[in-house]
């Protein structure tokens, strides 16, 4: 039997590979320039294998670490993010994937378990976040009852389940915004790719690259898919987003630093009255692009992933056709045709390393370009969200949200969501929102209430030391609007041995989710589908004590426990006799007893003298 | 009396020796159940602890089971000392046999009934109890009972304490000082002792009768070692019961009456003392509290600093501002003197558009102030240079201010700061976003934005900050209006209300300066500075005065209250180093802030700095001022004292018989009865007067009239005693008494307020009780009028408006050698008035500084009252 299921791993492939023309691993790296110098680079890795198999541990294209562990823990769907930067949206637009394929700042976990009861929810949920901070190197495992939360409004199932396995589903939320991503996290991710990094898109992917990025998040998403009238398959899909400086990756990487360049290297506006060889205005040389693959991901792509279906183009770019792009040889340039901004690039199946630059387009002389040959405009992002502390203080704070609906036809439906640790106490009594409307006749007015901004509030208060607050709000921002949501809490004071090693940091509050519903109204495609954003994280001063205090205290309160307690002890004890009655002081009792010494030897040197006269005198008497 | 000296081992031992059998047996229970609770197979606490609710017939062991069983080793180390000692007592007065009954029976269910009812059916909690505490404070109430029928009570200064509350006060300590006691039942367990210590339990005690036939029976007393016997006991501690006994209560009454009446009669004795001696306590107090600054510049007392932080490694770093970027730094400096003499809106459009170019978030801020008439308005314009892999979690402030705190073009400070900032655009190691701030003034536009920072601004006068970043870890300003090359930096670290910055920072830039960079650097403009004694006291002396006006001296100011470390740096003097240096000099110290993994917090907050590396701590030099603040204080208790006793001992003085006169009224002095109406209303009256000039001065526009109006406020105030007094003699006719408590009172107000503020700003509590040290000695002088009239008119040259328009006399004459940064060189004497009032006027309103408060509410009505006294 052993034998046999060995024999259907390695068969079964071909079988199919040769039944269904669509391999089951696709990967595809997808560059975009952005203004201000700025790349994307969204790399996806897509594999699927189907129930079956995997309830019977073929894996495939599956990695066997993931899956084993989805197995034990009962896991029906996961979303693992891990992020670091910020994602700046006034300048990059909307953000890829529609934001769905992100996280907050650190590591972000939700899961669907299927579990009889909450308890055993809770007890798979222990079981997966300890595996996998195994499996990734992070610190999964801090994920406990605290920050752990369990969103009503804000996450959906992304996959296709069965409505019976749905009634015993469970979702579980954490947050660790305080976990830095970095290499460790990135080898075990590359590890669950079918060619690990060796070959395909996955062989730019190079730390160094990647966490020297402006933003970057690695996603990894688990679900069942039902495609309609086929077999339901278990698709696992590994994303890399980021966002690259590209005068800072072209750095070369034995000299990183940002030396001054030469003055004659320098790009200086030469209408300048003042211009001299040793007086330049830098022009703004933000937007000309020049790059090559090589340089920005620090090396080259070597090849095709063998693995993967052949007709699929592994690297596509999304820049106006008007954009010069060389590719090395052999490379054939696939170009949609409604689509006027993107080009795919189908690899030969050699080996060979594949290249691909983008020249300088200069701006001036015969066929001057500008920006829009340079790269496509971002899309105006369906909502700004920012967020921030306010006041000061070791008392209290407040927290400031200011959600901006850019659109000027459509109103946005959104949930904010914030998991907030329990040392931050709100109170939900102070939360407001505030409209404000930016454009049309009332721009800058506020006029409006709460009620017709927040639909629907879902709160769970903190529990000491046991939960955190979970706080989700339902609104609907009119078009081209701005609302103010703002509400204060009060900073508990911990025990001391609650404070972390590096107290005076302050403690990092998870970003809030925002999720934007989709609009039955709009017509657009990207209004149609779910979309996510998050704040950045924040930064939490609470009282600290001085670490040298409790030293003190400890000899303050002996003392203090000396003076008290001696004090009283002794009055209360203390044998109080008339001088007569008592012992005799030592000296002179030594005294007396030398006296009585002396007095015993006299004596009896009296006694034997007088003896002695006797004896004599009777001698005497007897002489006589 | 046996007592700590005669402490012997030997007499321990026998003592441990010689304890008794049931003794014995509770201290081996307790040891052994103890050793039996290590063990973790069997919860022993679990199963003999008194907990409420699992309280039934079956589990009523558990009221007998839990003073034996302990948490843990110290809980049971602590109790067993404590209970030796008093259950050996009690055993050796009642014997071994009742003392087994009553402690298996009513002294420890009885208080463990009442625990149960009382968290069960009252408060309906269930907290478990366990330990022998409950048997120690029984015990202690039972001895507390019976020396309170010997010996009442205690005095601890006046007041009479019954001796029974001995044990409740032990309690409330205990439940104070030692986490999770059990308050309630430890109540339990001295209530039970009371009733027992009154004897209302004396009939549960087994009679005696069939103790003694057991005893007979079983012939313990033969069998059991260390038996006490029934007839052994003993009634009493003293042998016999003090009440019956005459010889022995009356020898021993007289011992404790010599003993509780010791610390009436010393005290007495104290306030007999203090009564004669206080002018000269205080005069001592204001001579050791002076010549305590005095001695802070000597190398004993100070310190060399040193950096605290390790995370900052000041001046271990690279830096690479230089080379091409000095072009780039010239073009600057051309687009920024360009724009010299335009609008304020002018040139936030310019730097706008230079800060977007350069890939920056921008904002502005409108922000409008108005004080003394006079309205300070202003756009600030600052960028946000994002931290590449950041989160918006910590920033640091770099601010540029477009003319500096005496008004001058900031060009070179500004030019340095936007080539730096496009510099750091290009690392990528930046932890925390880096803020540029260009504020057009340096008074107000950083208050402004500090203030809308942190969300605590008046929405009126400050718009909102259109865009934010994280936490603010550190400030530095760069002040360079100078147009050549520089020698060395001066550091400018005052914060408003002389709060200071962490030292760390100041070290660091003085570290980085000097070590690094190769340049001087000095303090509180002490630019040749030769580290001796003279130029140690004249630097702390002008941080003093700069820390005690509390006015902002740099634009870093406004950013200390709010807890973020700021300094300025400013180039002086003629050197070879040039901008880049300085573009240096911050970009190393930036590159130390963003090591920060926490807020600055290792270092100093409360130091006064004498030279760059030297310094005193907080430690040090607060006694100084807190002397100085004590001596009114002392002062102020002494008449209080005084005022309580016959005041015509003087006069019976001068009698022919005086030395027995006196004797005898020092030995039963009479006591009087305090007139307190006219006292009280009198200060309370003055207090509030303050409060009058504080508002007319905040509000007086200054157009020309705030000089002439401090001149006309202070004749009056010169005038106001005088008038008071008259008004005071003629109306009221205060005695002697009346004006003693009158300066007691005021002293009292004036000590206690100075020892306060010298825990915020010691410089301004020093220097306002320094000049009011006079005040400690006023008295009336009704029979020398001549004396009177003298003291008063040292006081007036010590009134508070007569000080301050002195002062400006003499810092405008000695213009040369006063380089306070007062801002009063140049200028005559007039003009210097007007400016310090509408400096305080302005840090009155905008920057939140109490210095007026204090000049007006606490230092004025002392002037005004103690003078009344000495023209009384």
């Amino acid at each position: 039997m052993q034998f046999f299921s060995f024999l259907l791993t390695v068969l079964v492939p071909f079988v199919v590979a040769s039944a269904a023309p669509a391999a089951d691993y696709h990967e595809q790296l997808n560059l975009k320039p952005l203004p201000q110098n700025s790349l994307l680079a969204s790399f996806n890795f897509r594999s699927n294998t189907s129930l079956p198999e995997f309830e019977a541990h073929n894996f495939r294209f599956f990695p066997r670490s993931l899956g084993q562990i989805l197995q034990h823990a009962g896991t029906r769907e996961l979303h693992l993010r891990f992020s670091l930067g910020r994602w700046d949206a006034e300048t990059w637009g909307a953000r890829p994937w529609d934001g769905t394929k992100e996280g907050g700042t650190g590591v972000e976990l939700w899961a669907w378990l299927e579990a009889e009861s909450d308890d055993e929810a809770d007890h798979k949920w222990l079981t997966l976040t300890n595996a996998l901070s195994g499996l990734f190197c992070a610190s999964l495992n801090f994920i406990d009852s605290t920050r752990t939360t369990r969103p009503v409004m804000s996450f959906r199932p992304e996959g296709d389940h069965p409505n019976t396995t749905m009634a015993n589903m469970h979702l579980l939320h954490g947050v660790l915004p305080r976990e830095v991503v970095c290499t460790e996290n990135l080898t075990p991710f590359l590890k669950l790719l079918p060619c690990k990094g060796k070959a395909g898109v996955s062989s730019l992917l190079d730390g160094h690259k990647l966490f020297d990025a402006s933003w970057q998040s690695m996603a990894i998403d688990v679900k069942p898919v039902c495609p309609t009238g086929e077999e339901c398959v278990l698709q696992i899909e590994q994303t890399i987003d980021m966002v690259l400086d590209i005068e800072r990756s072209k750095r070369p990487r034995d000299n990183p630093i940002p030396r001054p360049p030469p003055s004659h290297e320098l790009k200086c506006n030469t209408t300048k009255p003042y211009h001299a060889d040793d007086t330049c205005f830098p022009t703004d040389s933000l937007n000309a692009q020049e790059w090559n693959l090589n340089q920005i991901f620090g090396k080259p792509m070597l090849g095709n992933c063998p693995l993967t279906d052949p007709k699929t183009p592994p690297v596509c770019i999304q820049a106006p056709h008007s954009r010069d792009v060389f590719t090395s040889m052999g490379v054939e340039e696939l170009k949609e045709p409604g689509n006027e901004n993107q080009r795919c690039y189908l690899l030969p199946s050699n080996d060979e390393e594949f290249h691909l630059s983008l020249p300088f387009m200069p701006r001036d002389g015969d066929r001057p370009k500008t920006d829009a040959d340079e790269f496509v405009q971002p899309a105006t992002p369906l909502l700004y969200a920012e967020r921030s502390l306010t006041g000061h203080g070791q008392e209290h704070g407040g927290v400031q949200a200011i959600l901006t609906n850019p659109s000027p036809g459509a109103e946005v439906e959104f949930v904010y969501m914030e998991s907030l640790p329990w040392f931050m106490r709100i109170y939900l009594h102070t939360l407001k929102a505030r409209i404000s409307h930016r454009t049309g006749s009332d721009a800058g007015q506020t006029l409006h209430d709460d009620d017709d901004v927040i639909k629907e509030i879902y709160y769970r208060p903190f529990l000491d030391r046991q939960r955190g607050t979970q706080l989700e709000i339902r609104m609907k921002i009119p078009p081209g609007s701005t609302v103010f949501m703002a509400y204060d809490f009060e900073k508990t004071i911990l025990r001391y041995t609650e404070y972390p090693p590096d107290a005076n940091r302050g403690f990092d509050v998870a970003a809030a989710v925002i999720t934007i519903l989709p609009s039955n109204s709009s017509t657009t495609t990207t209004a149609r589908r779910m979309s996510n954003l998050r704040t950045t994280s924040m930064l939490l001063n609470l009282p600290t004590p001085d670490f040298s205090m409790p030293y003190n205290v400890i000899i303050f309160t002996s003392t203090c426990i000396a003076l008290a307690f001696g004090g009283l002890y002794n009055i209360l004890v203390r044998r109080f006799v008339g001088r007569d009655e008592g012992p005799e002081v030592s000296l002179v009792k030594l005294r007396r007893r030398l006296q009585e010494a002396v007095q015993k030897v006299k004596a009896r040197a009296m006694e034997r003298l007088g003896a002695a006269g006797k004896e004599a005198k009777k001698v005497e008497g007897k002489s006589d | 009396m046996p007592n700590v000296q005669s402490f012997s081992s030997l007499r321990a031992r026998s003592y441990v020796f010689r304890l008794p059998l049931f003794t014995r047996l509770m201290v081996l229970a307790i040891v052994v159940l103890w050793l039996v609770g290590i063990q973790s197979a069997w919860d022993l606490r679990k199963w003999g602890a008194l907990i409420p609710n699992e309280m039934n017939f079956f589990t009523a062991y558990r009221m007998n089971t839990f003073p034996l069983i302990h948490l843990n080793l110290l809980h049971a180390l602590l109790n067993l000392l404590a209970l030796t000692p008093l259950l050996e007592r009690f055993e050796s007065e009642y014997g071994t046999l009742t003392s087994a009954a009553m402690f298996f029976g009513p002294l420890t269910t009885i208080p463990a009934i009442a625990y149960v009812i009382l968290e069960r059916v009252i408060f309906r909690v269930n907290t478990p109890v366990m330990g022998a505490s409950m048997w120690v404070f029984l015990l202690l109430s039972v001895e507390a009972m019976r020396t309170y029928k010997i010996n009442p009570y205690f005095v601890i200064g006046t007041v009479q304490v019954p001796t029974w509350t001995t044990p409740l006060v032990m309690a409330f300590v205990t439940a104070a000082l030692i986490p999770s006691t059990s308050f309630l039942g430890h109540l339990c367990g001295i209530c039970t002792g009371y009733l027992f210590g009154l004897g209302y339990l004396k009939f549960i005690a087994p009679p005696e009768k069939i103790l003694r036939w057991i005893e007979g029976k079983l012939n313990l007393l033969g069998r059991l070692p260390h038996y006490v016997s029934v007839d052994q006991k003993t009634y009493g501690r003293f042998g016999v019961l003090p009440q019956s006994s005459n010889s022995g209560s009356a020898n021993l009454s007289g011992l404790l009456t010599t003993w509780y009446d010791q610390p009436r009669r010393s005290l007495w004795a104290a306030a007999r003392s203090c009564r004669r001696r206080p002018p000269y306590i205080s005069l001592l107090l204001i001579v050791v509290g002076v010549a305590w600054l005095f001695m802070l510049p000597l190398n004993d007392y100070s310190r060399r600093t040193y950096i605290s932080e390790n995370a900052l490694l000041p001046g271990q770093v690279h830096t690479y501002f230089g080379g091409s970027d000095q072009n780039v730094l010239r073009a600057y400096r051309h687009e920024v003197g360009a724009l010299e003499n335009k609008t304020n809106t002018e040139v936030n459009d310019k730097l706008e558009h230079m800060f977007r170019s350069m890939g920056l978030k921008v904002g502005r801020q409108n922000y409008t102030y108005t004080t003394s008439g006079n309205t300070v308005a202003g756009e600030n314009v600052y960028a946000i240079l994002q931290a590449p892999r950041g989160d918006a979690t910590e920033a640091i402030v770099l601010v540029a201010a477009w003319r500096n705190v005496k008004g001058e073009f900031n060009r070179n400070g500004l030019a340095v700061a936007l080539a730096l900032t496009r510099y750091f655009k290009r690392w990528s190691l930046w932890s925390k976003d880096i803020i540029l701030v260009v504020p057009p003034d340096s008074r107000a536009g950083t208050q402004a934005w500090v203030d809308a920072y942190h969300d605590s601004h008046d929405s009126r006068r400050v718009a909102d900050l259109p865009i934010k970043s994280g936490a603010l870890q550190g400030a530095l300003a760069i002040d360079y209006p100078q147009e050549e090359r520089f020698e060395g930096v001066h550091i400018v670290y005052d914060g408003i209300n002389g709060q200071l910055p962490n030292l760390d920072l100041i070290n660091s830039v003085t570290n980085i300066a000097s070590g690094q960079m190769g340049m001087g650097s000095s303090i509180q403009h002490m630019f040749h500075h030769n580290d001796q004694y003279r130029d140690r006291l004249t630097c702390m002396l002008r941080g003093m005065v700069n820390q005690g006006l509390g006015h902002a001296v740099g634009p870093h100011s406004s950013f200390i209250p709010y807890h973020v470390d700021a300094i300025t740096i400013q180039p002086v003097g003629q050197g070879w180093h040039d901008e880049m240096g300085l573009g240096r000099l911050v970009e190393g110290t930036f590159r130390s802030l963003n090591n920060l993994l926490e807020h600055l917090h290792q270092s100093f907050f409360f130091y006064l700095l004498m030279q760059k590396e030297r310094f005193v701590s907080i430690g040090t030099y607060l006694p100084s001022a807190m002397l100085i603040a004590a001596n009114f204080t002392i002062t102020a208790i002494a008449l209080w004292v005084k005022t309580g006793y016959a005041p015509k001992t003087k006069e019976k003085k001068e009698g022919a018989d005086a030395k027995k006169a006196d004797q005898k009224s020092e030995e039963t002095p009479a006591a009087v009865e305090r007139e307190l109406y006219l006292p009280l209303s009198l200060v309370t009256g003055c207090q509030f007067l303050g409060f009058v000039p504080l508002f007319v001065f905040n509000h007086a526009p200054a157009s020309v009239t705030l000089g002439p109006l401090f001149v006309v406020v202070t004749l009056l105030s010169l005038v106001l005693p005088h008038s008071l007094s008259f008004f005071l003699v003629t109306t009221y006719k205060p005695t002697h008494q009346q004006y003693q408590l009158i300066t007691s009172f005021f002293l009292l107000l004036l000590g206690m307020f100075l020892s306060t503020l010298a825990t915020l700003n010691f410089s301004l509590a020093f220097l306002v009780g320094l000049l009011a040290t006079p005040l400690t000695f006023v008295r009336p002088f009704p029979k020398m009028p001549a004396a009177g009239y003298a003291y008063s008119a040292l006081l007036s040259v010590l009134n508070p408006g007569v000080v301050v328009l002195s002062a400006a006399v003499a810092a405008t004459t000695l213009q040369g050698s006063s380089g306070l940064g007062l801002g009063v060189v140049g200028v005559t004497p007039w003009e210097a008035v007007q400016k310090v009032l509408e400096e305080g006027a302005f840090g009155w309103g905008v920057w939140g500084m109490y210095t007026p408060l204090i000049f007006w509410c606490v230092w004025f009505p002392a002037w005004v009252v103690g003078s009344v006294v000495v023209l009384g």
